[in-house]
């Protein structure tokens, strides 16, 4: 009986391990190993690629123009730790973006994270400046907006959108951005537009100043940046949204157990 | 006779996971290493770096097969002869836009974090780890010419192949095979002067 119940069990488990591991392992290899060479190339549909490649070069202009040259101007003004503080306290302030779209994913473990680093942060880390759960207790940022929220619920792109400034999009993904500035909230702190503006730029410059030139790169060594950066965007969109498939995790707190301080864990969602 | 039973268990499993294990990700290991070996040495110089860097990573690539699956399937309608040249190009705008990267190294490590083997396919997961930043890099492997070798690289959910094979066919689709060897020859030229 006990021999059976074993035995039962065992074939059991193998067969859930076989079942997972096959079902991920091909998820991760998706297309990409079979030699069936008839694999859909187009990543994004793009039918405003005329407009779009106007878009495209405006804003390399002003990227080359305007926003690299500034972004030098910003470096030597303040030194690096104080642009990553700045970086830090935009990004605390935008937790609830993140927070609300776990929420509506359902990923009750993401909110609890996003939740557990809002208040250590805005807390022992000075309202935002610094990262100490992520320094301290090892619990990373989980990045989630709308976009990909409409993705996890089954929409598609509808179609690559370049927008102006912000670069690369799609129409799901414009929209997205749309909905999540009402999370946003400096959009509720009373201020002129031009002010906002100026908010939001010094949020741009801060990334764009602590970025090593990767846009710089691509323009280099590619034969067309324009068809290299839109596939770079529908892979790395579909990656986020499917994130378990590629996403490494790594709850490593060189202090605490990172689980331990997520309170979602302590009910065992 | 549960223990022998138990102890059967454990030794089946042992087996089956010795059975698929070491080689892929050994092999991603030692080219890693290798590739950080020479970054590391702070006597080079960048174009020493470079030439040698380029000469040990080739043999833990796959390039034919790069070649192959970067055209998809433009690469069947392609002459012998034109498959050739791409694959001679495709190699060194590969190695222009790495190498061209050696300059920007400023330490960092890697973590191994999981394999999985499927018969001649296998994927390993690792991640670059520096000061303020982890990048997930994952390697896709096939066992070929007696050896695992890396056909893929997808850093961050984004393949490179991908990548190349998306905007390489909307080339060829407007420009034709030739006109996407042309993009490319005077791509790899305007690389190596910069070199």
């Amino acid at each position: 009986m006990l021999l059976r119940i074993f035995i039962s069990c065992f074939f059991g488990y193998l067969i859930l391990i076989g079942s997972v591991s096959a079902d991920d392992f091909d998820a991760a290899f998706g297309d990409e190993f079979s030699d069936n060479q008839a694999v859909a190339e187009k990543l994004i549909a793009d039918p405003l690629q005329t407009l779009n490649r106007g878009t495209f070069w405006v804003n390399d202009k002003l990227y080359f123009y305007l926003f690299k040259p500034a972004a030098r101007g910003y470096r030597l003004v303040l030194p690096r730790p104080a642009r990553v503080s700045v970086g830090n306290f935009f990004s605390n302030l935008a937790t609830p973006i993140r927070a609300g779209n776990a929420l509506l994913q359902l990923e009750f473990r993401k909110f609890g994270t996003e939740t557990y680093r809002f208040v250590i942060n805005t807390t022992f880390g000075i309202g935002g400046l610094f990262d100490p759960a992520e320094s301290v207790a090892g619990v990373k940022k989980q990045v989630e907006d709308f976009g990909q929220t409409l993705g996890r619920y089954g929409f598609g792109h509808g179609f690559y959108l370049v927008l102006p400034i912000v670069g690369p999009s799609s129409l799901r993904d414009a929209t997205g951005v749309f909905v999540d500035s009402f999370a946003d909230p400096i959009r509720y702190v009373n201020l002129e537009t031009v002010e906002y503006m100026g908010v939001k730029f010094l949020d741009a410059e801060t990334r764009l100043s602590l970025d090593r030139e990767t846009y710089e790169g691509i323009v280099h060594d590619s034969i067309d940046p324009y068809l290299f950066i839109r596939a770079a965007y529908a892979q790395r969109r579909l990656a986020q949204v499917g994130e378990d498939t590629y996403n490494v995790n790594i709850f490593e707190g060189p202090l605490f157990d990172g689980d331990l301080l997520n309170p979602f864990d302590w009910f065992g969602f | 006779m549960k223990k022998i039973l138990l102890g059967g268990l454990f030794l089946l499993l042992f087996a089956v996971s010795s059975f698929a294990l070491p080689q892929p990700q050994a092999q991603v290991e030692k080219m890693v290493d290798s590739i950080l070996g020479v970054l590391q040495q702070s006597d080079l110089s960048a174009a020493e770096k470079k030439a040698q860097v380029s000469g040990r990573v080739q043999e833990y690539l796959n390039m034919p097969s790069m070649s192959r699956r970067t055209l998809g399937l433009h690469w069947d309608s392609a002459s012998e002869q034109q498959q050739k040249r791409f694959s001679a190009l495709f190699v060194k705008v590969l190695e222009g836009t790495y190498l061209n990267r050696i300059g920007d190294y400023s330490g960092g490590t890697v973590k191994y974090l999981k394999q999985r083997v499927k018969e001649n396919k296998a994927i390993i997961d690792t991640v670059i780890v520096s000061d303020e930043l982890e990048i997930p890099v994952q390697y896709k492997m096939l066992y070929g010419n007696d050896a695992w070798q890396v056909f893929d690289i997808v850093i961050e959910g984004v393949s490179l192949i991908k990548n190349y094979r998306s905007s390489y066919g909307e080339i060829i689709r407007k420009n034709g095979y030739e006109g996407l060897l042309a993009l490319m020859d005077k791509k790899v030229q305007a690389m190596e002067s910069s070199m």
